[in-house]
């Protein structure tokens, strides 16, 4: 049992001078048990739950990322959607429980919490008004905790009443959080078809089904990929895909090895690894320039969608191979204000949200971290944030939104968030009325697709 | 219990149930026989639990006694060398070390903090793995 130089030396490079890490080591926690009529009670609850299960993860994770020589960026925990949480169903419940989650999560040192979650894409319970109604104030005041709202779903169609509450939702937590660039949007999202495994900030939660406690891996690279894109040169459409596979696959193994690890020395179960292209707003980990190295002249030409499909696919095939068990959104994220390719086509009119629209049919999520003029209404909003969806429910794939209004903000300028959320450039959004039919309400029925039994 | 001596004890075993007919020359046939297949599974049975394997891979400027700073870090701590392998990349000293810490005088984070503590008195960089990371990236 001996390797090549070749091998040891190229995994070295790999870890060491392309950007490699492993996104985030995410710990499912199930907090279903923890309700109780008294909020305050609950939150002592889930306070106790989450000290005592997550309190050993961070340093396990960097004690296996030592041993390995691995870099894993983030430590996260992903709890179960709080509106499901048994409490007086008030808004000032949750404001209560999200405080205490919170706190939980600075003591224990994660920057990011998900799940302050709603799933009401065929209809609202009396929990999930006053979560919604929550928001505002939570995203505002707490500093860990990441919230979703589950809107649409192939099998039910698209709830618009809720499309519409998260619109005004967005509106007044960007003018409370102004001071900070609106940043409280930057920690919301709303989906179709979430998924219940996602290791990834900000629409993270524990799905229902899922078992007590479990650990989950985001693995990243896009500057691993675009490296070896580069290196193989001007090879046929076919070598460059089986390109993006191996390296694919080398970066999955890498997360599956990370993940079985933590999971064995916690005790706990290993659940999945997600294989998305992640980036940051480093240079040299961006998907925006991995579509570049593949020929574009900027994100957003046209050919931009071919080549992200093709990327996406390709991330898909390889690590599907790699890992026991893949899930939560895989493929690659193309959020604007964490990518140094994306800034600077959003930047320079190269990419705009038409063409974004257009990339979020085939890459793994949606419109993420996008920022929009503060004026823009909330009818607009809200018919944005629908076409989006619309794309999820009708084709199948989870569609996402995470969209900050930038309160004060106009085209052109841009919004500076700090560390991972990086900075986003204010882009053009059309203001043509759709008041006439998004005020309409209700829900948009399943599709025919849905009929699939 | 040496490896031919398990060999005869095996063929002992085989004779209490052969027909009488079998001869000396046949059970020494049988031995010799058994010796390599006996070898190549002491050898694969060696293989997990007890070994640590650890990749060292030490990269920088070439100049002389780097070999040397590091060969007397793992003798120090009574390392065993499994592999070793020393080149030159684009004209700067590259080594890598496949090492087992089963036995040694010290564990993982020891072992690293003293090759990474050398590797800055000799200018060099040393990067200190645990050979599973090699595995789940080069071997299906």
């Amino acid at each position: 049992m001996t390797y090549t130089r070749r091998e040891i030396l190229q995994t070295l490079r790999m870890t060491e001078l392309e950007h490699f890490d492993i996104r985030t080591v995410t710990m499912g926690i199930n907090l279903l048990d923890c309700g109780h009529d008294d909020p305050a009670e609950a939150g002592r609850r889930i306070y106790a739950k989450l000290t005592r299960l997550a309190a050993a993860l961070p340093s396990t994770v960097t004690q296996v990322a030592d041993d390995l020589g691995i870099r894993v960026a983030n430590r996260r925990i992903a709890i179960s959607p709080v509106a499901l949480v048994h409490t007086r169903p008030e808004p000032s419940s949750y404001v209560a429980m999200a405080g205490q989650i919170d706190r939980a999560a600075g003591e224990m040192g994660f920057d990011f919490v998900g799940g302050y979650s709603a799933l009401v894409h065929a209809g609202f319970t009396d929990a999930d008004r006053a979560l919604i109604a929550s928001m505002p104030e939570t995203l505002s005041s707490t500093e860990r905790l990441c919230s979703s709202v589950n809107a649409g779903s192939s099998r039910t169609g698209l709830n618009m009443d809720a499309v519409r509450m998260v619109a005004a939702m967005l509106k007044e937590t960007a003018l409370r959080t102004k001071d900070r660039g609106s940043i409280g949007c930057a920690k919301f999202v709303v989906f179709a078809n979430a998924v219940e495994d996602n290791p990834f900030m900000a629409g993270a939660f524990h799905g229902t089904a899922l078992p007590e406690v479990v650990i989950h891996v985001g693995v990243s690279g896009p500057g691993v990929v675009c490296q070896a894109i580069r290196r193989a040169g001007p090879c046929d459409l076919r070598e460059l895909e089986n390109v993006i596979k191996q390296t694919a696959f080398k970066i999955t193994r890498v997360g599956d090895l990370i993940g079985r690890l933590v999971a064995d020395r916690l005790g706990v179960p290993f659940g999945i690894v997600d294989l998305s292209l992640a980036p940051t707003p480093e240079l040299g980990d961006s998907v925006g320039e991995v579509l570049e190295a593949m020929g574009l002249e900027r994100t957003g030409a046209c050919g931009t969608t071919a080549a992200l499909a093709l990327l996406t696919d390709a991330m898909k095939k390889g690590g599907a191979m790699a890992a026991s068990a893949v899930g939560g959104l895989s493929g690659a994220f193309i959020p604007v204000s964490e990518d140094a390719a994306m800034i600077a086509a959003a930047r320079e009119g190269a990419l705009t949200l038409e063409k974004m629209e257009a990339m979020t049919a085939v890459c793994s999520v949606g419109l993420d971290m996008v920022a929009v003029p503060g004026d823009t209404s909330e009818d607009v909003l809200s018919g944005f944030i629908a076409d989006e969806l619309a794309i999820g429910v009708i084709n199948h794939k989870t569609t996402a939104v995470r969209v900050i209004p930038a309160h004060g903000m106009k085209a052109g300028q841009s919004v500076s968030f700090g560390g991972l959320l990086g900075e986003a450039p204010i882009m053009e959004i059309r203001n043509l009325s759709c008041s006439g039919f998004v005020r309409r309400g209700g829900q948009i029925p399943a599709p025919i697709t849905s009929l699939r039994n | 219990m040496d490896r031919r001596a398990l060999a005869i004890a095996v063929t002992d075993i085989l004779l209490r149930h052969l027909p009488q007919s079998a001869t000396e020359e046949a059970a020494a046939a049988v031995v010799a026989d058994l010796i390599p297949l006996l070898e190549s599974a002491g050898e694969q049975g060696q293989e997990p639990e007890d070994r640590r394997l650890v990749i060292i891979t030490v990269m920088g400027k070439n100049h002389s006694g780097i070999v040397h700073a590091f060969s007397e870090v793992l003798a120090e701590y009574g390392v065993d060398i499994v592999d070793i392998n020393q080149t030159l990349v684009h004209g700067n000293f590259a080594m890598m070390v496949i090492v087992d810490l089963a036995g040694a005088r010290t564990d993982f984070q020891g072992l690293k903090a003293a090759l990474k503590k050398r590797g800055e008195e000799v200018h060099v960089q040393v990067y200190c793995q645990y050979e599973d990371i090699m595995r789940a990236v080069n071997r299906i």
